[in-house]
């Protein structure tokens, strides 16, 4: 009984054994192919000035862009097969990466997907074809971000004076504070916009929602806020309305949350 | 009479004066002069009145010269500003004070309408005074005539770059096909619906300008992806 039990046992070990072993050499083959199929592009450079920018242009994969308290803009990025020609250009403070540039003429090339981290002060003004947008922890001057077709367009934890967002189809979170005198502008064609922002906010607001006309003020409603065109549309101050806000989604809604 | 010509031509003009009776008579009455001349001294020979014949002379010229026509008289332009009266000049400095007024209200007023929808968006009923009259004088477009001419060059953008994309098409992959034949027709749809929207009622601000917005949308993306 024991000796079977054994023997049973015995063979019962050895087929796991070849299970794990099996699965040890697929899982190494699917990882392999995977890493062979993509590159892997890093960067850095110094960003000592008080005036930085980074401007760049992707065609499609995301880009995700963080403030950091370093003068140093680093930039990593994996590039899938066919891999796209990445050629970063400093200019004296301003780092311009331009893939539909650096890529003209090529036909397909695979999704890039950027990392990169920037001194907090910086302006950052990014784009892309197709893919979603993320900028995080920015308190600057500037933050533009455009999908001109179709991208998620994140922004969190920013304070710029200036913050335009816009894509055809996708979703755009705002999430940041207004600053007196700043402008921010917020425009989809098909998606939810959400704006999350610090009670109190001084802003004029014109948000629109033509097809949908489901515009959700939350905790801003009421005051000096009105509908305009049958609730296409609703205007308004909150209090001295020192910046200015437009919000505008053809086929989606907006919302505002409280932060 | 001088006996200064030779023989041949005196003997002409004694022949000549011998037919010739007025020149016979000149001779005559010249010869006479000539020999007073020389049998009378020259303190005997009595002087003219100079002052008398001078007169005489003077009178024959004034009598030959016509009076001139007199000169019509010219007026001397009268400054027209003594032509108002006090009350008159009182009158029309109210007037242009409240002209300038009137025109610094208007101004004012229209600078400070909120700039949330361009004019290209407006409707006839939210076009101020100052507008409506410039429209009237054919100063302005009318709104409607406005987003009219806006939307026919919008469209002829859009044919330009819509023929690049088509040229440009075949290089990209399926993928970059595939998202932008969706989104062109996400943004038809929209454009579409107000299309229908301005026809039933063009006086829809609103809708004007997300007609606009849109076809703003649809340019810039024909445009980006006809750079690809």
């Amino acid at each position: 009984m024991h000796l079977f039990s054994g023997s049973v046992g015995g063979r019962r070990g050895r087929a796991k054994t070849t299970i794990l072993l099996l699965m040890s050499v697929v899982f190494f083959m699917l990882f392999a192919g995977n890493a062979a199929a993509q590159k892997r592009f890093s960067k850095s450079y110094p960003a000592g000035g008080e005036s930085v920018r980074l401007e760049l242009v992707n065609k499609s994969g995301t880009v995700t862009v963080i403030g950091w308290n370093r003068p140093e803009i680093n930039i990593t990025a994996t590039l899938e097969a066919p891999a796209a020609t990445v050629v970063p250009q400093n200019l004296s403070g301003k780092i311009v990466v331009n893939l539909v540039r650096d890529n003209a003429g090529r036909g397909e090339i695979g999704n890039v997907n950027f990392t990169i981290r920037v001194p907090y002060y910086t302006a950052v003004d990014i784009e892309t074809v197709i893919g979603n947008l993320n900028v995080s922890n920015i308190s600057s001057t500037l933050v533009r971000a455009h999908v001109s077709s179709e991208g998620d367009i994140t922004l969190t934890n920013i304070s710029a004076a200036g913050v335009s967002a816009d894509n055809i189809t996708g979703d755009i979170l705002f999430d940041g504070e207004l600053r007196p005198g700043g402008y921010y502008r917020l425009q989809s064609m098909k998606g939810t916009i959400s704006i999350r922002i610090p009670i109190p906010s001084s802003f004029k607001l014109v948000a629109t929602a033509p097809s949908t006309r489901n515009i959700n003020l939350g905790a801003f409603d009421g005051g000096s806020m009105r509908p305009l065109g049958n609730g296409r549309r609703i205007v308004g101050q909150s209090g001295d309305g020192s910046a200015s806000l437009q919000v505008t989604n053809q086929q989606g809604s907006i919302q505002f949350i409280r932060r | 009479m001088d006996s200064d010509l030779d023989e041949v031509r005196a003997q002409d003009i004694r022949d000549h004066l011998a037919a010739c009776e007025p020149c016979a008579k000149v001779c005559e009455e010249l010869a006479a002069i000539v020999d007073v001349c020389r049998t009378e001294p020259a303190d005997e020979i009595v002087p003219p009145n100079s002052q008398a014949l001078w007169c005489r002379i003077n009178n024959i010229i004034e009598s030959e010269i016509k009076p001139e026509p007199p000169l019509p008289q010219i007026e001397e332009p009268r400054r027209r500003i003594w032509r108002f009266s006090l009350p008159q000049l009182a009158a029309a400095v109210v007037f242009i004070a409240l002209v300038s007024s009137l025109l610094t209200v208007l101004a004012i007023r229209n600078y400070r309408t909120p700039p949330a929808d361009d004019y290209l968006s407006r409707s006839p009923e939210s076009q101020t005074l100052a507008e409506r009259l410039m429209a009237k004088v054919g100063l302005v477009d009318t709104p409607q005539k406005a987003r009219e001419k806006r939307l026919a060059e919008q469209q002829a953008v859009i044919d330009y770059w819509n023929k690049r994309v088509q040229e440009r098409r075949s290089q990209w992959d399926a993928r970059m096909r595939e998202a932008f034949d969706r989104n062109v027709n996400i943004i038809d749809q929209s454009v579409n619906d107000y299309t229908v929207i301005l026809q039933q009622n063009p006086d829809d601000e609103i809708t004007g300008e997300m007609l606009d917005s849109a076809l703003d949308e649809k340019t810039s993306l024909l445009r980006q992806f006809a750079e690809l």
